[in-house]
């Protein structure tokens, strides 16, 4: 079963059993039902769920950070005399796939330091960016990896995309 | 109501601060590339403050779960935004400034104003992928 449909399920029967409906006791039993999968992740096969939920969680700390370097970086920026922009447009290959997912991942390097995305290639397997800010296209790069490897650890891993003949 | 309370005024604050320092950067930065670095992060966040401290103010709880889907939307939105302003500047010609302080500059996409060229390739690998879906 899926480990968020099992995870409410278990804070749903919690709250019955509290015999009081209310958001407190539903979030009572979802953290306590969170631990019990955690407990056992292989009887319920809820390893994955727990793994991507704890991801997720580490990555929105993460975002957090970002979010405040990328605008403390760029106000000082607007306001010193000669600020050392070095623009340039950077070609990242990605391994994150689905429009979804990289329209998340426009958004999230919009709001990172010093990228703003700008476009796809054809078959959505590179991205373009504009940086300002880096010495270098490689550390331009390394930063929007960064971000896509977090992404990806939040994730259900896909199966590999079956091969067609022609 | 005029006197100073933390909780609500200081994230108002830093929020205009950062709302401030966009339009700074607006003005000062060189070209539409850079400037959308300021606009779409200082503005974002700076009026992250300021919803926030607008939610912290009204106790209302139907107005603080507004302010909280309001704040989601406003995250998703306006950096998307600042994508497709910088897309369609590019892919209809606007060149971007490049290097500066003696640095070569790097155009690794090297699409500038192939914005008929692009939509042609994004269509026939469209067409080629659903070609093979079938």
């Amino acid at each position: 079963m899926n480990g968020l449909t099992l995870n409410l399920l278990l804070a749903v029967v919690w709250m019955l059993l509290a015999g009081e409906v209310s958001a407190r006791e539903l979030l009572i039993g979802f953290l306590l039902g969170f631990g019990v999968l955690t407990l056992f992740p292989r009887a319920l096969g809820t390893g994955g769920y727990v793994r991507r939920s704890l991801a997720t969680l580490g990555f929105v700390g993460f975002f957090l950070r970002e979010l405040t370097v990328a605008n403390v970086q760029v106000a000082l920026f607007a306001l010193r005399p000669h600020p050392p922009l070095n623009p340039m447009l950077v070609a990242v290959p990605l391994r994150l796939r689905g429009d979804s997912a990289q329209t998340l991942l426009v958004v999230l390097v919009n709001l990172s330091p010093g990228t703003v995305a700008l476009g796809f290639s054809p078959d959505r397997r590179t991205l373009y960016a504009h940086a300002i800010g880096t010495p270098d296209a490689q550390a331009a790069r390394a930063s929007i990896i960064r971000i896509e490897d977090h992404l990806l650890r939040c994730m259900a891993p896909h199966p590999p995309r079956p091969e067609v003949s022609p | 109501m005029s006197d100073f309370s933390p909780l609500r005024d200081i994230p108002i604050l830093i929020g205009a601060f950062f709302v401030l320092t966009a339009a700074i950067g607006l003005v000062r930065f060189p070209d539409l590339y850079t400037r959308l670095h300021a606009s779409s992060k200082l503005v974002t966040l700076g009026s992250a403050g300021i919803f926030l401290g607008a939610a912290l103010e009204l106790t209302d709880a139907a107005a603080f779960t507004r302010l909280a889907a309001v704040l989601l939307f406003h995250f998703l939105t306006t950096p998307l935004t600042a994508y497709l302003i910088a897309q369609a500047a590019y892919l209809r010609g606007l060149p971007p400034l490049l290097g500066g302080g003696g640095r070569r500059g790097i155009d690794e996409w090297g699409a500038l104003g192939q914005a008929e060229q692009v939509a042609q390739a994004d269509r026939d690998a469209q067409r080629a992928m659903t070609a093979e879906g079938e």
